[in-house]
């Protein structure tokens, strides 16, 4: 019997105390009349619960920025800043917003919506000047948001044969390499995290079982009972140089990758014999020529090609560097002017920031996408790299895997309820129509450059 | 039926002052006094603008009331409060409360500059910064040419008024304004928040969309500028909201939430919003998306003409998004009977709105317009379409370039609730809505906003706007908005200065 995909999210509260956007400030002539109390509607303004003559603290994370204090202080002794502390956060494509918006992801697992328009820049580099299509009237659309038609997200991870053949007596002849069905594009990878510890392994294995996707992880680091619970959906990953024929894998391990080195090609050669039924991922890093080293992947029946950005999502490496919307839609482009493109799946990673990313990524090219950063930030990371010096704010490491668990399949669960959004808007019932898909995309610099051709055009009356 | 607007429209009433004390808190300065004042008063009796007070008898001067300061480019008065002070204990700076306020697309000078104007119905010179956003595209990049001031200048001889529909035959219904209002439908707003637009609306001989929550009684008198929606859901549209408009508005899209359907959240569904929507109580509703009735452009016709049927004498507007085909479902929209195509870009307002869909999904206004205008000059129709733009359009700046871009007019909704008092804390979708009274439906809340009081600010603000846009057209050297549109040729984009030599 059918049944539907469901991701189990419920409210997980954060641990750390938040980070308001707005700060109130009540200077020292306040006469404590409560006009603020009744004015807030937010419950920012209190009475003191030691001496209810005073007013207590601002309670300022609950602040939404609507100046009504400002304007019924009778000694106008309110002053609102904007929060030094949420102004200071992240870096580069890790804005404040998106920090902020992935902790509520996080916590509620909900689509977040608010009222009046977009209040941001009018666009910006890379995906921040991309548009997702949409269609009315004039093609079919689909209603999924809320479950009226099914949309579909699942994606294939693994190499396809082209064709099917059969013998004379219709017994298939064709070898059918194995493939994965992931119900959601999104696979988590905790390897490159700079915050990692067992506890935080626990928690993503547990939720990548409860998404049904997969979690790549240093094997040595999974304790044996996860790896027994979870263990089809947990992908090891091998450092350059391992010796394929050494390792042993639980029999429930359906996928295996290795970071590639030099000898990538001498490595992979005997996969196929040595673990029949597995599906093999190569691990490269993106930079200059990477669709090429794509096409030798094939050649060498790699199954899946696992990209990796850096945290800001652009190739790595001196000087001319792509940026992932470029640098996918360059390995899907080579791949479909050779006919392959089914014979391998692509999975990219790194900074995947926001909900739009995933989509963004897969109009690119990609499969699916590798959460990364991303999981920490469900963890209320504040990005602030002092990891590296030992001290973190919100001490990571201190989660427990139940919260971790709950924190990111939240946040996918949010993320993939967007998609619907996404896809429903565009008429798309299933994902993988969606990949390589950059007709149904709008791009900032094609606009511009037809205004310009307006203004320079001359006038038009009509 | 036909409704002839005066073409020049010189018989509108006087703006008539509509402050509001609780608007009157932002000051763009901070101006701070130390402890080492010993209370001379000398800055008190300096500012002309009220900052330093002392009470008649008082030792202590008063705590500084900035609201009134213009800041640290005062120090060319003799007055200035901080080079004066004998103890130098005064200092002036920018103000958190305004650096506060705003964002990039609405920046706090825009929300004061439209405050002002709602007001005082006085005009903003053409360069005021508060005419554009700080976003870095779109309009708030694009400036008109503008030659040296132009001399002789007679209002009376100008006009701003737009048809509304351009076909041969139909109803003529021609709006002294290039704008009207855009729908927000009661749930979204309040009862006294439309009440508010449509006064207004009357009172500039104009139009307002009910937006898709149905039609309250209390709307009834101002029948004559109430455009029905036909929305999705169909919530509360019965037959007779549709035979009492001289205007129906089939939403296929709304900019903000593009391919998604109407969102009102459930704690504003109040029963009284529940009753006209014929919905549950406190449920959340949203509306389906797209009209499950209509999916071909022969559908759409069979949707236009059953509207007609009911009421054979509306014009029939067609309000869509903007995705990449936006000129074939603008055809397509014209082809089935259309009178009005509507467009509305991804930067418009909302009520309640998933995030990602206002930025990441559908095109933006500005480049929309010239891609529908373009070809339906091309088709050879242009000329028999009423284009209209919203979504982002919040200054009569924004207008005028939407038009000279390619647009007849526009549809306006946010700026006629900053007009009202909204701040754009962007908090009207869930709990008791809005702080401010205006997009809520808590009984408590909505009684800030006096409908009478916000007409005239909303009267106000378009009072402004036309004397904008009369000094635009006069510099330009026209004399009718409509020799406006299409005039790519008269705007320059601020990243490429070089492109305009070739003109």
């Amino acid at each position: 019997m059918f049944k539907r995909y469901h991701i189990p999210i419920k409210v997980v509260p954060g641990r750390a105390p938040p980070v308001p956007k707005f700060v109130i400030t009540r200077a020292a002539n306040c006469i404590n009349c409560g006009k603020c109390e009744k004015a807030c509607i937010f419950g920012v303004h209190k009475r003191s619960e030691q001496d209810s003559r005073k007013m207590a603290d601002p309670i300022n994370h609950l602040c939404k920025n609507c100046f009504r204090c400002i304007a019924d202080c009778p000694q106008r002794a309110l002053t609102m800043a904007a929060g030094e502390e949420y102004r200071s956060l992240g870096r580069g494509v890790w804005t404040s917003l998106r920090l902020a918006t992935m902790w509520s992801e996080s916590e509620t697992g909900k689509i977040p919506v608010f009222g009046a328009g977009y209040r941001g820049m009018f666009a910006g580099p890379n995906y921040d000047g991309m548009w997702t299509d949409m269609s009315e009237i004039v093609r079919p659309t689909r209603d999924g948001i809320h479950g009226r038609e099914v949309i579909s997200t699942s994606v294939d991870i693994g190499r396809k044969v082209l064709s099917l053949e059969f013998d004379q007596s219709n017994a298939l002849k064709s070898d059918v390499p194995p493939l994965i069905e992931l119900p959601v594009p999104v696979v988590l990878d905790v390897t490159r995290l700079r915050s990692s510890n067992e506890n935080i392994i626990i928690g993503c294995a547990r939720a990548a079982d409860n998404l049904g996707s997969l979690l790549f992880v240093h094997p040595e680091k999974v304790p044996s009972e996860v790896m027994a619970q979870a263990g089809s959906h947990i992908v090891p990953v091998y450092p350059v140089g391992t010796e394929l024929d050494s390792i042993e894998i639980p029999l429930s391990t359906r996928m295996i990758e290795i970071e590639a080195g030099s000898s990538w090609k001498d490595d992979v050669k005997n996969f196929d014999k040595w673990f029949p039924g597995v599906v093999l991922a190569l691990r490269i890093k993106a930079g200059k020529g990477v669709e090429d080293t794509v096409l030798d992947m094939v050649r060498s029946k790699v199954a899946v090609a696992h990209v990796d950005y850096d945290d800001q999502g652009s190739e790595e490496g001196q000087g001319d560097t792509r940026h992932a919307m470029e640098s996918l839609r360059a390995i899907h482009k080579t791949m479909v002017t050779k006919g392959i493109r089914d014979k391998i799946a692509v999975i990219a990673g790194g900074g995947i920031a926001a909900a739009e990313h995933v989509p963004k990524t897969i109009i690119s090219g990609a499969d699916a996408v590798v959460l990364e950063s991303a999981i920490e930030v469900a963890l209320e990371c504040r990005n602030c790299v002092t990891c590296s010096l030992g001290s973190c704010p919100v001490s990571i490491t201190g989660a427990a895997p139940d919260w971790v668990e709950g924190r990111v399949t939240n946040l996918v669960g949010a993320w993939r309820d967007q998609m619907l959004e996404v896809l429903g808007a565009m008429g798309i019932r299933e994902v993988r129509r969606l990949r390589g898909e950059v007709g149904r995309a709008i791009y900032f610099d094609d606009l511009e450059r037809d205004l310009l051709a307006a203004l320079e055009g001359g006038a038009k009356n009509g | 039926m036909a409704r002839k607007a005066d073409k020049y429209a010189d018989q509108f009433p006087e703006a008539a002052l509509a402050p509001a004390e609780r608007l009157q808190f932002m000051n763009r300065f901070t101006v701070a006094r130390a402890s080492t004042c010993i209370s001379c008063g000398t800055c008190a009796s300096l500012c002309p603008y009220g900052v330093h007070k002392r009470i008649e008898g008082h030792a202590k001067i008063l705590p500084p009331d900035d609201r009134g300061c213009i800041g640290p480019s005062c120090e060319v008065n003799y007055f200035f409060c901080v080079a004066n002070c004998p103890t130098n204990s005064l200092s002036v700076k920018q103000s958190d409360n305004y650096l506060a306020l705003g964002d990039p697309r609405w920046s706090a000078e825009m929300i004061l500059a439209t405050w002002a104007q709602a007001e005082t119905g006085e005009p903003l010179p053409l360069d005021h910064p508060g005419n554009v956003g700080r976003s870095g595209g779109g309009f708030d990049k694009l400036y008109f040419k503008l030659p040296e001031k132009a001399q002789g200048f007679d209002p009376e001889k100008m006009s701003t008024a737009i048809e509304l529909n351009r076909r041969r035959e139909g109803t003529r219904i021609s709006i002294p304004i290039p704008v009207y209002g855009g729908g927000m439908s009661f749930g979204s707003v309040s009862v006294s928040t439309m009440l508010s637009r449509m006064k207004a609306a009357k009172m500039w001989r104009t139009f307002v969309s009910t937006g898709e929550g149905g039609y309250p009684d209390a709307l009834i008198p101002y029948k004559a500028h109430v455009i029905t929606q036909i929305a999705t859901g169909l919530f509360g549209v019965r037959e007779e909201t549709i035979q009492r408009a001289l205007i129906l508005e089939f939403k296929y899209a709304q900019g903000a939430k593009p391919g998604l359907g109407g969102h009102l959240l459930h704690e504003k569904n109040t029963p009284e919003v529940a009753r006209m929507r014929e919905a549950v109580p406190y449920t959340s509703l949203f509306s389906p998306f797209p009209f499950h009735s209509v999916y071909s452009v022969e559908d759409h016709k069979k949707h236009l003409d059953w509207a007609r049927a009911i009421n054979p004498k509306a014009l029939l507007s067609v309000k869509v998004s903007t995705p990449n085909d936006v000129e074939m479902v603008s055809v397509g929209s014209y082809y089935a009977g259309a009178h009005i195509v509507h467009l509305d870009g991804g930067y418009g307002g909302t009520g309640a709105a998933p995030e990602i869909a206002k930025k990441n999904i559908a095109m933006p206004i500005e480049y929309a317009i010239h891609k529908v205008h373009s070809f339906l000059i091309n088709e050879g129709i242009r000329d028999q379409v009423t284009l209209v733009a919203s979504g982002g359009l919040r200054t009569a700046l924004d207008v005028a370039k939407a038009i000279a871009l390619g647009a007849d007019g526009a549809v306006i909704g946010t700026s006629d609730l900053v007009a009202i008092g909204c701040v754009r804390c962007g908090n009207c979708e869930s709990g008791r809505g809005c702080p401010r009274g205006i997009a809520t439906t808590d009984p408590e809340l909505q009684a800030i906003i006096d409908s009478d009081w916000g007409s005239m600010r909303v009267y106000n603000m378009y009072k402004a706007w036309r004397l904008q846009w009369l000094d635009l057209l006069n510099r330009l050297g026209m004399t009718d908005i409509s020799e406006l549109r299409g005039r790519t040729d008269l705007l320059r984009h601020a990243d490429h200065p070089a492109k305009e030599v070739g003109k």
